[in-house]
């Protein structure tokens, strides 16, 4: 029985018997560790916002470590991706996406500077084997997993060198030798690792016999055959199929001579090329391409797949293009082109569903070509993979991790037809060494922790600085040549700037501010990481749900929740 | 595993004048205002608390939320009871601060002498009024604070009424006319804003005030969780000032950097919907009105901040990783 | 020490004996003067006090509320006016049990407008709960001042000191203002046990629900009715270290056969002591001072007027619509008594209106006299008013 004092008053802090809590009626705060887009988007697998995390509290190694824990290539990356991490970066919403992609290739050229140790261990010496097919990105990730995961990787490439189409088919205006060389050869210095070069399946390795010899098979070959190209049956007799065209560029430096040059397709490949062209003195570069350019109303399944800077480069550069529209007829003076007849053309989705293309009558236009370059992509060359292919394009894989109906044998990137970045083939390296992991291990996956990925709504902007992104210096179109690298470091300073700027979607920023705006005095905070890794605690005894916290969080790391 | 919650509550790395388990409504900001008003003040004070919302939530017997020394007489003594408070603490020789506390209602209204009185005497007294623009725990009722066109239950819209006729007591310029040593007026979207005035207040000799701008979910109509949005918007617009008197001249201000018009606060608020009935006449001149009035202040303070101030109402609100954002 | 003091002077001097801590008031007539020689004995430097000049009576007495809260020996007064405007205050001091002095120089209440003596503003506040101890003479004010700051800190009941207005504050008389070595020797120093403080914080003024409010009250109630041994306690002791006493509860003189009996609180028993002295053919009558009016001795009325045929009892108030209020209260305290006096309740004196001393046999006369009714304003003159308002 409460018994009354004296006056009728009250101890300090008695109020803590009464337990608010119960007055919850919509819904309790939640930690929810969602994804960030940009972690979402990423084909291989980086975890951007953790990196950036690093970068905020001034730890550029320590970012290199986190980002290299799934790509090994971020100089290279951060140099060739078309980073959809910045196009599904939620601060897009507010005053411009995130500048990862030239804070990535900061990270990479700063470890490349300061020589910055691989988290990675030589693998015991009876460690398994796994062969890989291929040293270009996706054999080199695969390779690279393989010691992070204590495997022994053994590569056969075919070239004399390693690279893959990084070497072959990505000019050094975009990616400069020296940091290609650079990085891939950090990456194969790494103990454990075994390179063989000109090595060729299906001539000096066979398919069955690395089967037999290694733990895991793991192939990586890209796409070195070129799909065929006509016109109605018309083929020119100078037919310069558009990546064999780079490929000869590269290696030697020299074009055929034309004046003008029609190239046919879209992609990173076909702009690569026009440029080059264009470069080499050719008077006029066309690029026709069925897909449209970046615009207001442009459905994004229809936009042409260029990396964005690319084409805006292209365009500075005075290449022109011709979207929605097609090569409907060669116009040949015996073997020799003298012209294209193109037409508009738009994909469209017919009755069934599957989108065809529709050449427009009427719209025939003619203009004056001596070279068309047909770059509409390439398939997987057979040699060495009969078995496999069974006449089709591409090996098929049955999951994300790349299992091929034969036991412990793995297809990656360009070769599986469903990817088309090197970070895409960089992220199957990654799965694919993580599924051999628990094969021979012989142990259960763990469970994939499916995370929701944070919208921009969820986000409470007012508590980020205004400000608009970094730009990347780029070389004047005057003084672009063959060598120097158009786009240029955005250096330290910016860098870390940048990185001030990420907003870390679904992750605490442990800015204090549900601490301090809870009117109930029901966030505590804590010196240990709390089980959702955070160093805050909701006292759900006196939460009355108000959402407060939820509303003013910057990050969305707090969410309402139903009551269990 | 799951933290001990009353050892984890005993080691928060501030000081708790106000504990939980009061029975504020969710999303109080008047709550909100006065946890953090505790927390620049810390323990060595002693309080005498005006009847109201306040006063009624933290303390129904045998309980109370007050980790400090606290008093409750009347609705209309408050600056009376802590004046009494300063001269036992002179006649003792002892440096505990006495803080005085009202809403609005007891401030602007029935107390308003006894301020006056307080204040012209020099009390060694920060008073704090807590505005949530009406008499809120008697059931919404109109005050001097209750701004132009606000609906309230005695002054409600109608066929012959937009809510309330008069305007909201500038009670900083009478305030300003006492020409005490420092008051100011904050805001609870602007916690670290906040709690600079009261540290300041705290340490200077003689009287000093704040208003709080505290939203009321309730009163006001809006979501529990808009609280700190509706606050926000309120400076945003220039209708609810951040300024820094100083023996009455204005000394600082918060600048707002980027101005938004006062339909994006009136339009948050249900007390205000009647401003937005389709087809009234009446509604768009009181919106012209309110606009009138939020120009009025931002030109009569100076609020428009030119250049990116790192406390202006963006800067002031910036979080940092890590926090220690004050 | 023996001086010629006018009353407010007096108390003024008790009062600082006292070593009040904090001193807050409003000035209104005819409680000026005690606030006055206070403020000079401050600025004199003969008292070390917090002085707090408020804006109203409201404020007076809130800020004394608060100081007492915080632990110090607070003490104010007022009048009249001041008193109902306060009067919020009081009910909230006395319900906190917060130990305080309040002087009351008790004037008439408004409308019309009056600054002499009557008593309609302490009666006003009589349910607020504080101790009301009414002073009969200049002596007693001193006296009954100081007394009062031991009975409120030992009971925590705030203590009302009342003396008319003019008629005793603003009176020259002979007082013995007692020695600083004395009063400092019989009066302890201020303790409050509840007080604010910082090292063991406590939240005082909560809302009590109906659970629990009748036990608070009743408790009050209680602690009221235990005073009554407190105050008369307190005045034996006093009587002890000065010599003199202020009359307990009550006090009864007067032939102890007398059959009539007069009962009245205030300068109004001076009267008629000196009445009776003067014309003792008027006939015997017992005269009974009573000095405490709350908490109200009942039991000490009944034994004071056992065996008395009549009492007259004097009201300087009146409750329209009803009578006298003394004379009501009177009459409750003697309902059911076997052989109670029969009550004769006369309102005198209301806003100052003189009361001679020849009263006295007025009064006596006036106990067989059919046409006066068993209530009657005595000194009504019916004629300076308009027949319908008689």
């Amino acid at each position: 029985m409460t018994q009354l004092t004296r006056g009728a008053f009250a101890l300090p802090g008695t109020s803590l018997d009464f337990k608010t809590g119960n007055w919850r009626s919509t819904g309790k705060p939640v930690h929810v560790h969602a994804a960030a887009p940009c972690h979402s988007a990423c084909p291989a697998g980086e975890d951007q916002q953790a990196w950036l995390a690093y970068m905020q509290q001034g730890q550029a190694e320590a970012a290199w470590r986190e980002l290299v824990a799934a790509n090994p290539l971020p100089a290279i990356t951060g140099r060739v991706c078309p980073h959809p991490c910045e196009t599904a970066c939620n601060r897009s919403t507010t005053d411009g996406a995130l500048a990862i992609h030239n804070i990535e290739r900061w990270l990479g050229d700063e470890a490349i500077k300061h020589n910055w140790a691989y988290p990675v261990a030589a693998p015991a010496d009876d460690a398994p084997e796994v062969a890989i097919i291929g040293a270009g990105p996706g054999g080199l990730s695969a390779a690279y997993h393989c010691l992070r995961n204590g495997l022994k990787p053994v590569i056969f490439e075919a070239s004399p060198e390693a690279g893959g189409l990084l070497r072959s088919a990505i000019p050094a205006t975009r990616l400069p030798r020296d940091v290609l060389d650079a990085e891939v050869s950090r990456l194969l210095a790494l103990e454990g690792l075994t390179l063989h070069s000109s090595k060729r399946l299906g001539r000096d390795v066979y398919l069955d016999q690395l089967q037999k010899q290694y733990a895991a098979v793991i192939l990586s070959p890209g796409c070195q055959a070129a799909w065929d190209w006509d016109v109605r049956g018309a083929v020119p007799g100078d037919l310069h199929e558009g990546l064999h065209l780079l490929k000869e560029f590269m290696d030697h430096g020299a074009f055929p001579e034309a004046k003008n040059v029609v190239v046919h397709g879209g992609g990173n490949t076909a702009i690569d090329i026009c440029r080059l062209l264009k470069r080499s003195g050719a008077m006029r570069v066309t690029l026709v391409t069925a897909s449209g350019l970046p615009g207001p109303d442009t459905d994004p399944a229809d936009l042409i797949n260029v990396v964005p800077r690319e084409l805006t480069e292209a365009l500075e550069e005075g290449i022109e293009i011709i979207d929605h529209a097609t090569i409907n007829r060669l116009i040949l003076r015996g073997s020799q082109t003298t012209g294209v007849e193109i037409a508009s053309l738009r994909k469209i989705r017919g009755v069934d569903g599957r989108k065809r293309r529709v050449t427009f009558e009427g719209t025939e236009r003619i203009i004056e070509a001596d070279m068309v370059v047909p770059c509409i992509g390439e398939k997987v060359d057979p040699e060495g993979l009969e078995s496999l292919m069974n006449g089709r394009a591409y090996l098929a894989p049955t999951d994300d991790a790349g299992h091929l109906a034969n036991a412990h044998t793995y297809a990656l990137g360009d070769a599986r037809g469903d990817r088309g970045t090197v970070a895409g083939a960089i992220g199957d390296g990654l799965k694919a060494v993580a599924a051999i992991a628990v094969d021979l291990a012989a142990v259960q996956s763990a469970a994939q922790e499916i995370r929701p990925e944070l919208p921009a709504e969820k986000l409470n902007p007012v508590y980020f600085e205004v400000s608009s992104r970094t730009l990347a210096p780029t070389l004047p179109v005057a003084e672009r040549d063959f060598e120097t690298e158009i786009e240029g470091d955005i250096g330290r300073t910016a860098a870390m700037a940048e990185a001030a700027r990420c907003m870390s979607c679904g992750n605490c920023l442990a800015c204090d501010n549900c601490w301090t705006l809870c009117p109930d005095n029901a966030v505590l905070k804590t010196q240990a990481v709390t089980a959702d890794g955070s160093h805050y605690v909701f006292d759900l005894d006196y939460c009355k749900g108000c959402g407060i916290c939820a509303a003013e969080c910057p990050s969305g790391f707090i969410q309402m929740a139903a009551e269990d | 595993m799951a933290p001990d919650m009353n050892k984890l509550r005993d080691e928060q790395p501030r000081f708790c004048g106000l504990e939980s388990g009061h029975r504020a409504c969710q999303g109080c900001g008047e709550a909100l205002a006065a946890r953090l008003v505790m927390e620049g003040a810390g323990p060595d004070v002693m309080v005498a608390n005006a009847t109201g919302c306040l006063e009624v939530f933290t303390t129904a017997w045998p309980q109370s939320s007050w980790q400090v020394p606290w008093m409750h007489s009347l609705f209309e003594n408050a600056p009376a009871i802590a004046s009494g408070m300063d001269a036992a603490m002179k006649a003792k020789g002892k440096n505990t601060k006495v803080l005085a506390f009202g809403g609005d209602g007891s401030t602007y209204d029935i107390g308003f002498q006894a301020l006056s009185g307080m204040l012209e005497r020099h009390h060694n007294i920060l008073y704090v009024c807590y505005d949530n623009e009406a008499y809120m725990n008697t059931g919404i009722q109109r005050s001097s604070s209750t701004p132009h066109a606000a609906a309230t239950t005695t002054s409600p819209a109608g066929k012959e009424s937009m809510g309330k006729r008069h305007l909201k007591k500038d009670m900083l310029s009478i305030i300003a006319a006492h020409h005490i040593p420092f008051a100011a007026s904050a805001s609870v979207a602007y916690p670290a804003d906040l709690q600079r005035k009261v540290r300041y207040a705290m340490g200077i000799e003689g009287p000093t005030f704040l208003v709080v701008h505290s939203p009321c979910p309730l009163g006001w109509k809006h979501d529990s969780a808009a609280t700190i949005e509706v606050a926000r918007r309120a400076v945003e617009c220039g209708l609810f000032p951040l300024v820094e008197l100083e023996r009455g001249t204005v000394a600082n201000v918060m600048p707002i950097r980027n101005r938004r018009p006062v339909v994006d606060y009136l339009s948050l608020q249900g007390r205000f919907g009647h401003l937005f009935k389709a087809g009234d006449p009446r509604a768009e001149e009181e919106r012209d009105h309110l606009q009138a009035l939020a120009d009025y202040n931002i030109e009569t303070y100076g609020l428009s901040g030119q250049t990116d101030d790192n406390l202006d109402t963006t800067g002031a609100g910036i979080v940092r990783r890590g926090g220690g954002g004050a | 020490m023996r001086e010629a003091l006018e009353g407010s002077q007096a108390v003024a001097k008790a009062v600082s004996l006292c070593k009040p801590d904090v001193v807050s008031a409003y000035p209104i007539t005819p409680q000026t003067h005690i606030v006055e020689n206070l403020s000079k004995l401050v600025a004199d430097g003969d008292l070390h006090t917090e002085f707090v000049s408020v804006e109203s009576e409201f404020s007076a007495a809130s800020v004394v509320l608060g100081a007492a809260a915080a632990g110090a020996r607070a003490y104010t007064a007022s009048s009249s006016q001041g008193v109902l405007l306060m009067a919020e205050v009081l009910f909230n001091a006395a319900g906190m049990r917060i130990p305080l002095v309040m002087t009351v120089a008790n004037r008439a209440v408004s409308a019309p407008l009056s600054i002499w003596n009557d008593h309609a503003d302490s009666m006003a506040v009589r349910d607020s709960g504080w101790i009301q101890i009414h002073c009969e003479n200049n002596q007693e004010a001193v006296d009954s001042s100081i007394q009062a700051f031991r009975i409120t800190q030992e009971t925590e009941i705030p203590v009302m000191v009342c003396m008319d207005g003019f008629i005793l504050t603003h009176t020259m008389e002979v007082i013995d203002i007692p020695e600083q070595a004395m009063v400092d020797a019989w009066l302890p120093a201020f303790h409050f046990s509840r007080s604010l403080d910082p090292a063991s914080p406590k939240s005082i003024g909560t809302l009590v629900t109906p659970e629990f409010f009748t036990e608070v009250r009743h408790s009050h109630h209680e602690a009221m009715r235990k005073s009554l041994s407190v105050i008369q306690d307190t005045d034996a002791s006093w009587e002890k270290a000065s010599g003199r006493a202020c009359g307990g509860l009550l006090t009864v003189e007067g032939e102890t056969d007398a059959k009539i009996g007069i009962i009245a609180m205030g300068s109004t028993v001076g009267t008629l002591r000196e009445g009776h002295h003067r014309h003792p053919e008027s006939g015997a009558a017992k005269l009974i001072k009573l000095r405490t009016f709350r908490p109200f001795p009942a039991e000490a009325i009944r034994q004071a007027v056992a065996g008395l045929d009549h009492l007259i009892v004097i009201d300087r108030a009146l409750s329209p619509g009803l009578g006298g209020i003394l004379g009501s209260e009177v009459a409750a305290t003697l309902c059911g008594v076997e052989n109670a006096p029969k009550l004769h309740n006369h309102v005198l004196g209301l806003g100052g209106r003189d009361i001679p001393e020849t009263i006295y046999a007025d009064l006596l006369a006036s106990v067989e006299d059919p046409d006066i009714p068993a209530f009657s304003i005595f000194d009504n003159q019916p004629n300076k008013l308009a027949p319908e308002d008689r």
